[in-house]
């Protein structure tokens, strides 16, 4: 009678027990899913929120989701709570009624399984723990062969040739182009085979020029950054133009006004244009088509905690947004002298944003910025707490920052090429020093400056070169930071110098051009332009490209001749410097931005 | 302790340079007082020092229940204390078996804090076990208690796949270490199946593990502790060979074969004679010849460990942040996993952690040389025992496996008639 | 015949020797390894809990999802003296927030642990609720990046199990969580 009544209790809470569990399994799924933050559905409204204008019925529906999932989560911990104790408090009566019932039961021997002899167990045992163990060594040996670095470089080589293949086909896209440090030297369009005669190469060259108008080629040249890739003043761009003129539009591809002013220069990447414009009622980065001249998008710096409410006060000569922004393809970011950075993707989307502190700086920030890899270098040199910080593009988390013991400058960092690592350049008072742009170790400091350093650093074949107004210009090897040569005939103030693995280029502000021997230092060539010039000289094809301020480009042959080719009117004075791609230059002026192609 | 010092200095100094007054304090005009928040500091060292009494009186007790009183109620009531104080209300940690881990990390690290408890935890059950047997087996550990409790029929198992099946804890307590002393992974803790169960949370491919090992107790005697258990493994050891245990007295044994058959972890051997005829010479041969491979094993277990040391350090998580690094160095376009955004958030320099990493890798490669070579002695010695040929003549208590359940004492009928069928010998 | 005697004697003799020799040797070990040990261990002193560093957290999300516990241990902890006790929390208010009232377009905590009450022009005071907290640490980075960082993750003591391997620290991508001993406990950011 008693068994009967505990083998029934039993029955009944192992049915109860399964039936709990199925359910509280399938709750634990539930509310693992619906954590409240975990509910993407409301995520997304919130963010389709925040894009779009006021929308009442889209607020109200996220209001109704927010309490539904909240109500759902805390509901089903509840449960799932309550159901496990309900849950341990049965299993305790099944156990106490099966362990009852079969208390009686005791007596009776299982049939034994083993045979009865311990020797014969002992022979297979020993047979299972051989085989067992014989088992293990050839799974670990065949893992050793495995991984062992011998395949794994034979995969690896394997593999190569598709990404190189990839990289070909990457080269001409509407994309924008993500290069990496190294310049990339643009593949001419593929030249149809001559052995196609007749029709076949006929066609292929008259369906070419279709391809063309629909999407517009993108040469793979950018220019990410102020004075191009790295900073240093060289573009590897082809056939730019040599010749334009905005009264008549002689090879002008399009004009555009300048929404705000601003005296960086624009950069390139794909087929965008970069470039910010700032005053007292705003401070905002622009995207504009390289072929169109169509302002794809504007991103204005708002919201930034810590952005002061009262501008800075800076001089007429720099302005709220001397600095040029820099892009990596990926991202671009641009910093305003309210000590605001920003950074959007290609698409104008605000990545991140913050504020670096006002910079105490008597004519206003004017430090661009550079991009290296996938993080943004920032030159933070001001007369409180000077310093320069690397972010990360995508996020902006700070990589590094080093305090720097320099005072403020207008200078911007480079990246120059020293025995085939990069390493980053800064010029400041008193000093040049070269640092790891990957950790911001500072490998080299030369102390040989002073004054208000306003241009910045140059490099070729590991010499860097610096120039301040009212001090001097010195070479050094950026190896071991070893003082090459130092002279002060000429020296810019706001034009940076230029230099190719045999000459240097100096450019005054009062309009004087000067070569020097990068291994020597000795004085080859001079020319007097008669007019002052802010710009810095870019070296574009094997020509040297000068934009004084009235508005004049001279172009001189960049090399030991270093002769005058052509100099002609532009049409409006310009103070930046202009920006190279394949076939095209952008410029800035003091009102508006305009490309120039070949014709 | 002065290192650990200095660590919470510059955690302070840290956290007071962290905070970032972009705000300034604000003048409050209207008499507001900041609220005194104090927060919740329960008092540990009371607890403590109650887990440590109880353990030595729970294990007092069955020492007392299994070999003088020869009854296995108590234990039976020890197991559900147990499972009720140190499982279900005290649920957290330490337990004896993860105190191996502390144990065989503060040998190696002198830096490493040992509080007194941990110490305690691991030492006592191992003395009571040199003593008196796997005391703290039989219902001191809830683990083994719960196992006990849900017990209701034992199957058998073939002997072979058992003595297989008991080699995974020497090896499992092999590898605990060498996580533990390369400050990897606490092993023994991360794949716990009944804490879970315990604190109605946690990992739920853990708790279902446990809850398989749980259902199978039911039919089977305590999976966990003999074919798991590392800690089990290291007290088998002490329990070989501790002063006071229960022995059947020959002359009384009437041969029933009842205690071999209650007992749930096959500690009881039955008598037998040689039937399989093997000459005594080729015995003799075989035994030699596996003490002539043992070494050989020891050197190949210490040769494919360490050949595997690499991928073993992966569990490490500076190996691991390092390889992340270096993948993202060389593709830098690649989206930043969280580890590597606190890495470069951090602005650690990658020279340091190349560093730390090669430390790792240099201290994995010596010790699971070690480990190989220790795998390969536990494969040698079990083929070494299992090659022995004995003849028994009665029933004997294998007191390395017995846990001190006590179930065999209600099933012999000479201890039933109050004739002491057990005898405490020395 | 003594010595066929002696034979049969033996194994029993050397099994009794051998048992002796091993009990030695278990009781030697013992001592050695306790005696090694009972120099280094530290009383309460040595009594350590895992905290997190509030500097080094990233904010990561894992606190919420990786806990033991049903619900996580960790929770959001403000810090009133650092506060700014600003209108516009960037702990409170979603960063893109249109209008600074309750509605669930503009907040930030998914399920409402911060509360807030007005002290005086233009100040508010914020606090958390711990029932509601499940330490998912979106405000943590909303102070940290918009205000003064006054909010912070750390371990609740009375809820935390204290396991010897603390599962956040394992997947903790910063390290931020490490055993403490208990004079620092809570007391990183006042």
């Amino acid at each position: 009678m008693k068994k009967t009544i505990l083998r029934n209790v039993a029955i009944v809470t192992a049915i109860f027990i399964v039936t709990l569990s199925v359910m509280l399994i399938t709750n634990f799924f539930q509310v693992r899913g619906t954590t409240p933050l975990q509910a993407e559905v409301v995520e997304t409204l919130k963010q389709l929120n925040d894009a779009n204008s006021n929308n009442p019925e889209l607020q109200e529906q996220i209001r109704q989701l927010d309490l539904m999932t909240r109500k759902a989560y805390f509901i089903r911990y509840d449960h799932l709570m309550a159901g496990l104790y309900i849950l341990l408090g049965m299993l305790a009566v099944f156990i106490v009624c099966v362990r009852l019932y079969f208390a009686r039961d005791k007596n009776i021997p299982d049939k034994e399984l083993d045979p009865i002899d311990e020797w014969a167990i002992k022979t297979q045992a020993r047979k299972y723990v051989t085989w067992g163990a014989a088992g293990i060594a050839a799974i670990a040996l065949l893992f050793v062969i495995l991984t062992s670095p011998y395949l794994q470089t034979e995969a690896s080589e394997a593999d190569e040739p598709e990404v190189v293949a990839d990289a070909v086909t990457d080269t001409y896209t509407s994309e924008p182009v993500v290069a990496g440090d190294e310049l990339v030297v643009a593949t001419e369009p593929a030249v149809v085979s001559s052995e196609g005669t007749g029709e076949n190469a006929e066609t292929a060259v008259v369906a070419q020029p279709e391809t063309v108008i629909q999407q517009p080629i993108v040469s793979s040249v950018t220019h990410n950054a102020f004075r191009g890739n790295n900073s240093n003043g060289i573009s590897s761009a082809r056939g730019v133009p040599v010749k334009w003129d905005l009264s008549n539009g002689t090879n002008i591809a399009w004009k555009q006004e300048v929404p705000r002013e601003g005296l960086n220069s624009p950069v390139i990447n794909g087929n965008r244009i970069f470039f910010s414009g700032a005053d007292a009622e705003a401070r905002e980065l622009y995207c504009y088509d390289l072929t169109t001249g169509e302002r794809l998008w504007t991103l204005a710096a708002t919201n930034i905690p810590g952005s002061p409410s009262q501008m800075p006060e800076t001089q007429h000569g720099t302005g709220l947004a001397a600095s040029s922004v820099a892009t990596n393809g990926t991202q671009v970011c641009a910093i305003f002298a309210t000590g605001d950075i920003i950074c959007a993707d290609m698409n104008g989307n605000r990545l991140w944003a913050k504020n670096l502190g006002v910079p105490d700086n008597h004519y206003g920030y004017a430090s661009s910025l550079l991009t290296y890899g996938n993080t943004v270098i920032v030159q933070y040199d001001n007369s409180t707490a000077p310093r320069v910080m690397a972010f990360d593009l995508a996020t902006g988390n700070e990589r590094w920052s080093r305090n720097r013991t320099e005072r403020v400058t207008w200078s911007s960092p480079i990246i120059a090429t020293v025995n085939n690592t990069p390493q980053l350049v800064l010029m400041g008072n008193p000093s040049i020093s070269g640092y790891n742009p990957n950790t911001g170790e500072q490998l080299w400091r030369v102390e040989c400056l002073t004054g208000e350093v306003g241009a910045s650093a140059c490099s070729a074949n590991g010499i860097v070169f610096g120039a301040s107004e009212y001090s001097k210009l010195v070479a050094i090897n950026a190896a071991d930071g070893s003082l090459l040569w130092e002279s002060n005939e000429y020296l810019p103030e706001a034009s940076s110098p230029v230099a190719t693995n045999t000459t240097l280029y100096v450019a005054t502000s009062y309009g004087v051009l000067a070569s020097y021997d990068v291994q020597t230092g000795e004085l080859k060539k001079e020319h007097e332009l008669a007019a002052e010039l802010w710009s810095s000289p870019m070296i574009v094809d094997g020509k040297l490209f000068m934009m004084t301020n009235d508005g004049k480009m001279h172009i001189y042959s960049a090399d030991d001749e270093f002769r005058l080719i052509d100099s002609f009117e532009t049409g409006e004075r310009t103070l930046s410097t202009p920006a190279f791609t394949d076939g095209k230059i952008v410029i800035r002026t003091e009102n508006s931005i305009y490309c120039v192609t070949a014709s | 302790m002065k290192k650990k010092l200095f660590i919470g200095l510059s955690l302070l100094l840290n956290g007071v340079a962290y905070a970032q007054n972009r705000f300034p304090k604000p003048d409050f005009e209207s008499g507001y007082e900041y609220p005194d928040i104090t927060y919740p500091i329960p008092n540990e060292s009371l607890w403590v020092t109650l887990d440590i009494i109880l353990l030595v009186v729970l294990m007092g007790i069955v020492a007392w229940a299994a070999l003088k009183k020869r009854t296995r109620k108590p234990i039976i009531w020890v197991s559900i204390i147990s499972v009720a104080y140190f499982g279900f209300f005290r649920s957290g940690c330490i337990c004896s078996i993860g105190s191996i881990q502390n144990i065989s990390l503060a040998l190696v690290d002198n830096s490493y804090i040992l509080p007194v408890s941990v110490l305690l935890f691991f030492i006592l059950p191992i003395v009571f076990a040199f003593l008196f047997g796997r005391v703290f087996c039989a219902g001191v550990c809830p683990f083994g208690a719960l196992q006990e409790l849900v017990n209701v029929k034992n199957y058998r198992l073939s002997k072979a796949v058992t003595t297989v099946l008991g080699m995974i804890p020497w090896i499992y307590l092999i590898f605990a270490i060498l996580y533990a002393v390369t400050r990897s992974s606490f092993i023994i803790c991360r794949f716990d199946p009944f804490i879970g169960i315990f604190r109605l949370g946690g990992d739920i491919g853990m708790i279902a593990f446990g809850t398989l090992l749980l259902i199978a107790s039911i039919f089977i005697g305590r999976p966990f502790c003999r074919f798991i258990c590392p800690y089990g493994a290291l007290l088998s050891l002490f329990s070989r060979v501790s002063i006071w245990k229960v022995e059947i007295t020959p002359k009384q044994c009437i041969n029933c074969d009842l205690c071999h058959d209650a007992c749930p972890v096959d500690a009881i051997k039955p008598p037998y004679e040689n039937k399989v005829k093997e000459s005594r010479q080729q015995g003799v041969k075989r035994v030699l010849i596996y003490f002539v491979v043992l070494p050989l094993m020891v050197i190949a277990g210490a040769f494919l460990t360490r050949s595997v040391s690499g991928e073993l350090s992966r569990a490490n998580k500076d190996v691991r942040l390092y390889d992340m690094v270096m993948e993202h160095e060389v593709n830098p376009q690649d989206v930043l996993s969280l580890e590597l955004e606190a890495f470069y958030g951090q602005g650690s320099s990658i020279e340091e952690l190349t560093e730390k990493q090669e430390a790792i890798q240099a201290e994995f490669k010596f010790y699971s040389t070690i480990a190989g070579a220790l795998i390969g002695l536990v494969v040698g010695f079990a083929l070494i025992g299992l090659s022995l040929k004995r003849t028994r003549k009665q029933y004997e208590i294998d007191h390395a496996a017995c846990v001190a359940c006590g179930r065999c004492f209600s099933y012999c009928p000479q201890n039933k008639i109050g004739i002491e069928s057990g005898n405490i010998s020395l | 015949m003594e010595k066929r005697d002696e034979h049969k004697k033996s194994p029993i003799a050397r099994r009794k020797f051998l048992k002796a020799l091993g009990t030695a040797v278990a009781g030697g070990s013992i001592l050695a390894v306790s005696g090694g040990l009972i120099g280094r261990v530290k009383g309460a002193e040595a009594d350590h809990y895992w905290q997190i560093d509030p500097a080094k957290c990233t904010q990561c999300g894992r606190c919420e999802t990786h806990c033991v516990l049903p619900v996580s241990a960790v929770k959001c902890i403000h810090a009133n003296k650092v506060c700014g006790y600003c209108d516009l929390c960037g702990g409170y208010y979603r960063t893109n927030a249109r209008e600074l009232n309750t509605a669930a377009e503009n907040m930030m905590c998914p399920t409402g642990a911060i509360e807030r009450k007005f002290v005086e022009d233009p100040y508010f005071e914020y606090t958390i609720n711990e029932d509601l907290c499940n330490g998912c640490g979106k405000c943590v980075k909303g102070c940290g990046s918009f205000g003064n960082g006054s909010l912070y993750l750390q371990i609740k003591r009375d809820l935390c199990t204290d396991c010897n391997e603390c599962k956040i620290a394992t997947v903790c991508p910063a390290d931020a969580i490490t055993r403490v001993p208990l004079t620092w406990a809570y007391k990183l950011k006042d």
